[in-house]
């Protein structure tokens, strides 16, 4: 019974930074009108540069600052470069071009810091376990789950309470129309391409104490995201939540039952969801 | 007289065939690693078929090279088939089927969504022969002792002959795929791939269209997937990985779309970068970098690989001479 209990707050724990990390992944999507496959990269890149600033500080505040700080800086410098010239090719080209950013992000992490794995130690503030409810539990992992529900509520506030979310909402709705009402679209895109890639670093130095920091690390977790943006709606705020919370538990769960089956069940919810509702639980039809 | 031209690709294929292991021993090669690129430019067949002709990108493809191979490596290992050919054209099959339902789901959407989902169900894949049939598949440790093929009493037992058995085998897919994309069915797709809605309008099935698309695609993975089973005698689990559906890609993408021997030139290229690169000390592990670098290059700027690149060069060197008529 504890074990279920445990592995439940796990399945938390793992939905709020898959949450966080759809997040990020569907507001590019929702906005710019393509899915990046270079957010796990960023992913990646967050937990190392949060990681090279922990090792000389020991400050986890401080990695969390870089690992922001890094991807937002790599976030505009690759849509001003590259991203940009995409905007008006078909889906296949932004998908392959970020596809092959996220190889040369990946390979650059490996140049400069090798293949080898890092472990990225729990903060120390954080590092003990806590009883809740009879059983030991880790304390990172609440501090985590808390992390994540502050950062998801900031960003809400951001998307629905401030004049810059109202402009990229009414731009995820129809880019033109705000373009022709005199706001600078262009920046606003600039923006929220930047934001997503912060997003993903960020979710990426708050999880690395439960990962491996290596290159690869950002693969598992890009294609999870999708699966939480396919079970969640695309461009949906509440749905990449939604999603993201469903993903880590039905990962968990079927971990303590049947732990072979734990990722084949999250695919196969995926198509379950895709059946019944294409547009995914909480998305709107016709916006894929 | 047309008939005659039609005859020269092929042709021109066979001799290729012959001599390509010579090329590569030229450029320092051995007769595996031009297994190695064949196997893949069968695989990337398919791709092409999928990408270069109908526009479906995929990210997926590695969920049936590497159910084609296991399936026929299983049957090959255990002496459940006795014939090499049987058990190719059933791990052929069997990821046609598998090629059938994903295919089935995933063609709902269309553009960046296709490509999640395929990629999605890709790993799937790649998780279901990693645990649950981990007895069948060997997990991580993938299947060993793949015995060598032979055919009517034939042994194909060295490298060389296993390279020949490869090389008949990717002859006779290439030719078919070029009847393929020739055919009617073929022209469909490449309406479907100028423009979805007016095929629809012309009274095209185009869901159907790309399902039999994306079977074909999938049948021609498990086929490729069987033969690196045969000349290595050992079948990896990272068959089934998201590296190798973005390795097709990336191969399909470099080498040019829409050519059918693009995924050969891309696979040529991927394979010497990354052997050859890795020899020059400083800069070996660099070899994915500059690949990736070529990669993005080449979708910004020459949006139609290198064998696109070749053949818009011949074609305006063509043109010089009094314009011919057009043969279709």
């Amino acid at each position: 019974m504890h074990l279920i209990e445990a592995q439940a707050l796990n399945g938390l724990a793992l939905g709020a930074v898959l949450s966080l990390v759809a997040l990020g992944l569907t507001i590019v999507f929702g906005l710019l009108g393509f899915v990046n496959f270079a957010h796990g990269a960023l992913f990646m890149v967050g937990a190392y540069a949060g990681w090279v600033v922990y090792s000389q500080t020991e400050n986890f505040f401080l990695a969390m600052v870089a690992a922001l700080v890094v991807t937002f800086i790599v976030g505009l410098v690759i849509e001003r470069v590259l991203i940009r010239m995409y905007y008006r090719r078909p889906p296949e080209d932004q998908i392959l071009v970020t596809y092959g950013l996220a190889i040369i992000l990946v390979e650059i992490v490996r140049a400069i810091f090798t293949g080898v794995t890092r472990q990225m130690p729990t903060p120390a503030w954080a590092a003990g376990t806590v009883q809740l409810a009879g059983i030991f539990y880790p304390q990172y992992r609440l501090v985590l789950i808390v992390i994540a529900a502050v950062t998801l509520a900031i960003l809400y506030v951001v998307l629905f309470r401030t004049r810059i979310g109202l402009i990229v909402r009414a731009g995820i709705d129809d880019a033109l129309i705000v373009n022709i009402l005199g706001v600078n679209v262009n920046r606003t895109f600039l923006l929220v391409f930047a934001l997503g890639a912060a997003i993903a670093g960020f979710s990426g130095i708050v999880d690395a104490p439960l990962l491996a920091v290596n290159p690869d690390m950002g693969t598992d977790l890009l294609v999870q995201s999708f699966v939480v943006v396919v079970i969640g709606g695309v461009g949906s705020f509440f749905g990449a939540i939604l999603g993201g919370l469903i993903a880590g538990e039905i990962i968990s769960l079927t971990t303590a039952f049947a732990a072979d089956y734990s990722s084949v069940a999250l695919y196969a919810a995926m198509a379950l969801v895709l059946i019944v509702r294409p547009q995914g639980l909480l998305g709107v039809e016709g916006r894929a | 007289m047309a008939r005659a031209r039609g005859a020269i690709v092929p042709l021109a294929m066979l001799v290729f065939l012959v001599a390509f292991p010579t090329l590569v021993g030229f450029a320092g090669g051995g007769v595996t690693l031009a297994a190695r690129i064949l196997v893949l430019g069968l695989f990337g067949l398919g791709v092409d078929l999928l990408f270069g002709f109908t526009g479906l990108l995929s990210f997926g493809q590695a969920a049936f090279y590497g159910t084609g191979g296991f399936v026929a490596g299983y049957l090959l290992i255990h002496h459940i088939v006795p014939s090499t050919i049987l058990a190719l054209a059933i791990g052929m099959l069997v990821a046609a089927v598998a090629g059938l339902v994903v295919g089935s789901l995933a063609l709902r959407q269309v553009g960046v969504y296709f490509a999640m989902l395929t990629l999605a169900f890709s790993q799937l894949f790649y998780f279901l022969d990693n645990s649950p049939l981990r007895e069948l598949t060997g997990g991580e440790n993938g299947l060993p002792g793949v015995p060598r093929a032979e055919v009517f009493g034939i042994h194909f037992s060295s490298l060389q002959e296993t390279y020949a058995f490869i090389a008949i085998v990717y002859f006779i897919g290439f030719v078919v795929m070029r009847r393929i994309v020739a055919s009617p069915f073929g022209h469909v797709l490449r309406a479907i791939l100028d423009n979805p809605i007016r095929a629809a309008a012309a009274g095209h099935d185009v869901y159907r269209y790309k399902l039999v698309a994306f079977t074909i695609a999938a049948a021609y993975a498990g086929l490729a997937g069987g033969l690196l089973g045969l000349f290595q005698g050992y079948l990896p689990p990272d068959m089934f990985t998201i590296d190798q559906s973005g390795q097709i890609i990336v191969m399909e993408v470099i080498g040019g779309p829409g050519t059918l021997v693009g995924p050969l030139i891309g696979a040529t290229v991927w394979i010497y970068l990354s052997q050859v690169l890795q020899n020059i000390g400083a800069i070996g592990s660099l070899w994915k970098l500059v690949l990736g670098l070529v990669f993005v290059l080449l979708i910004t700027g020459f949006r139609r690989g290198i064998a696109g690149g070749v053949s818009t060069f011949l074609q305006q060197w063509q043109r010089r001479e009094p314009a011919p008529v057009p043969s279709e």
